[in-house]
């Protein structure tokens, strides 16, 4: 297969022509706006739909039509347009429809600047609009992953029929490395038959999230968390590094597990028996996984460019009370020495 | 000339916008509050915790502005306040696209707020994407002029006349390359009990790709290929136009910027330059800009 250097941003257009996406609707932000650049670039060449819309509100409205008419369909934005889409977003759960939604996640809270943080977290993580409700969350830590985990957020938007995230930051959107293009495209069938496609077969159908009756409603809510069950049981995935026989561990996802890796290896060097555990799926959350590290007495720190945002998660899998937690807010990369002092403290 | 806008912030070299806020501000004088979408303006203006800003200065979110101001106008009158300037100053994008909604409102209820456009064309401040405000076949990162696109489909957004028909006592549009005629039209609009709208025509060195030093050149040839009218809607009626003594062709504008390197390098160049002209042409027409 083909390697080539590409920029974080890029490999998500990548990974999403391999997964047959049909639609993309952006609006410019950075530091996501080389997503929107790529499908303007890329998806006219090979008669797909690219639109530039005029509000973040009006793109992931966009979102919501082309996913009901049952297309695959992509968005990209950065925190201050998330915030925006979150209406939309929750009408999309609500209606239980697939799309993939990219957040290269910069710095806040309001404008705040366009250096990487992770404090999109618990607005992504935990659905950041009204009603109960999930997205389904995916966090690369590479750009080969920004490419498969964005094809990989489209197999389970569909399977589940849900928005599925994919929250990166700043550093991952602009970092080159090189990426092996997926060996094939995926098949292009899909089952669509729930969606208003303005035919015959589908005149029945309807895409709507207001059920007027309490029961209803209430029957419709219960139907969701039996799915959010399913894809808390089935869609787990995550990244041990050097667990086998850690007593301290790290857990970091996207870019600052990058960093923690190395402070894994410093440690060791140290004698000190550290490990990292990397979620790559931030919903579902590894919690057994966590919970069965936490039972062989592992210690934990969390590093992560958001206040505590992740230890909390971390806290509540593990029953553990005593979370440490290494960050940086504001634009600023954890550094290395950083996490080595706090392994040596706990240890 | 006061100076109301200080030296020192971090325009680039050549940019119109910076040029065009002194001489606002120097028309609207020190008892001014002004209101900023996100944007270049924004970014340059006030890395914290410098400013620029020699006037009270609100910054808010790219799409609310105007109901920013709308709120400080309120706030003003509560405490009796009413001869304080308000004015929104934000770029195209903003203006145009996402903050439409806001302005609309801002200008159906009537509030003393003069909104004033800086208009370069497309989104510079995160890479030169497409606004409504882009003209017809131009390229930029989102409408890149290549095999599968001359730039630009779709013609430029008339923003005047969308403040015309919500019966803004008061719009006008202006150009750098003419600072008296700017200034007094700044001074007119707020000298108009109500809102107005004030767009100009601001060149920006990076997104259109310009030799340096030609900024005000650029935006006087936008004016004299009439592809930028400079008038007056007072009361819903055209009052003023700036007429055009020896009128140019559009590649004189056209073929100085790299946005439109295009037009004069692939072969459908030559038609899609004559749809511009057309465009300048209908202008002409439009507003009497030739005797």
């Amino acid at each position: 297969m083909p390697v080539q250097l590409v920029e974080g941003n890029n490999a998500v257009i990548i990974g999403a022509m391999y997964a047959g996406c049909d639609c993309f609707f952006g609006y410019p932000i950075t530091p996501a706006s080389e997503i929107l650049h790529a499908a303007s670039r890329y998806f006219p060449l090979v008669g797909r739909k690219f639109v530039q819309a005029e509000s973040e509100e009006a793109a992931i409205n966009m979102v919501y039509g082309a996913a009901s008419a049952g297309h695959r369909v992509l968005a990209a934005s950065s925190g201050p347009g998330m915030s925006l889409k979150q209406e939309g977003i929750t009408y999309l759960a609500g209606a239980e429809l697939p799309c993939v939604i990219v957040d290269i996640n910069r710095a806040g809270p309001g404008l705040g600047n366009i250096g990487p943080e992770q404090s999109d977290y618990n607005q992504v993580v935990k659905g950041g609009g009204h009603g109960c409700y999930q997205n389904i969350v995916l966090a690369p830590n590479s750009v080969q992953e920004m490419c498969d985990l964005t094809r990989k957020a489209f197999d389970l938007a569909f399977k589940y029929r849900n928005p599925a995230v994919i929250l990166a930051d700043g550093v991952l959107g602009h970092m080159v490395e090189p990426l092996t293009y997926p060996e094939d495209a995926i098949e292009h069938y899909i089952d669509t038959s729930w969606a208003v496609a303005g035919n015959k077969q589908t005149m029945g159908n309807l895409i709507t999230s207001i059920f007027l009756n309490f029961d209803e409603l209430e029957r419709h809510n219960l139907k969701l968390q039996k799915k959010y069950a399913t894809v808390r049981k089935n869609e787990v995935a995550y990244e041990g590094y050097r667990l086998e026989d850690a007593r301290i561990v790290l857990v970091s996802y996207g870019i600052s597990s990058r960093i923690s890796k190395s402070a894994v290896d410093a440690a060791r060097k140290e004698g000190i028996p550290a490990g990292m555990f990397r979620p790559i799926s931030l919903y579902p959350f590894p919690e057994q996984e966590i919970r069965s590290l936490a039972d062989r007495g592992c210690r934990f720190i969390s590093v992560e460019m958001s206040n505590g945002m992740l230890a909390d998660d971390v806290r509540m899998a593990s029953g553990c009370k005593d979370v440490a937690l290494v960050f940086r807010l504001g634009g600023n990369l954890i550094q290395m020495s950083d996490i080595l002092k706090k392994i040596r403290e706990v240890s | 000339m006061q100076n109301l806008f200080a030296p020192g912030h971090r325009a680039c070299a050549g940019c119109a916008m910076p040029t065009t806020v002194k001489l606002i501000l120097d028309a609207a004088g020190p008892n001014t509050v002004v209101a900023s979408p996100t944007g270049c303006l924004e970014v340059v203006s006030t890395p914290y915790p410098e400013s620029a800003w020699m006037v009270p200065w609100v910054h808010s979110l790219f799409e609310n502005a105007s109901a920013v101001a709308s709120g400080i106008e309120v706030a003003l009158k509560r405490f009796g306040k009413t001869d304080i300037n308000i004015l929104v100053i934000g770029g195209d994008g903003s203006t145009l696209d996402i903050g439409m909604g806001c302005i609309s409102g801002m200008f159906d209820r009537g509030h003393n707020v003069k909104y004033i456009c800086y208009d370069n064309e497309a989104y510079m401040n995160t890479g030169v994407q497409r606004s409504s405000s882009t003209p017809y076949g131009t390229s930029t990162s989102t409408t890149p002029s290549g095999k599968a696109s001359f730039g630009n489909p779709r013609p430029k957004k008339d923003m005047p006349a969308i403040a015309v028909a919500h019966k803004v006592p008061y719009v006008a549009t202006a150009s750098v390359a003419y600072p008296v005629d700017l200034r007094n039209k700044v001074k007119k609009a707020i000298a108009t009990p109500g809102p107005a709208y004030l767009q100009v025509n601001a060149p920006c060195i990076t997104g259109w790709n310009f030799e340096a030093g030609n900024t005000v050149e650029l935006s006087r040839l936008s004016v004299e290929t009439c592809l930028w009218p400079l008038y007056e809607y007072i009361n819903g009626e055209l009052a003023s136009v700036k007429k055009i003594r020896s009128k140019k062709p559009v590649e004189e504008y056209l073929k100085v910027q790299g946005r439109y390197r295009h037009l004069f390098k692939s072969p459908d160049g030559a038609e899609l330059i004559r749809k511009i002209q057309a465009i300048a042409d209908a202008n002409v027409k439009k507003f009497g800009l030739v005797d």
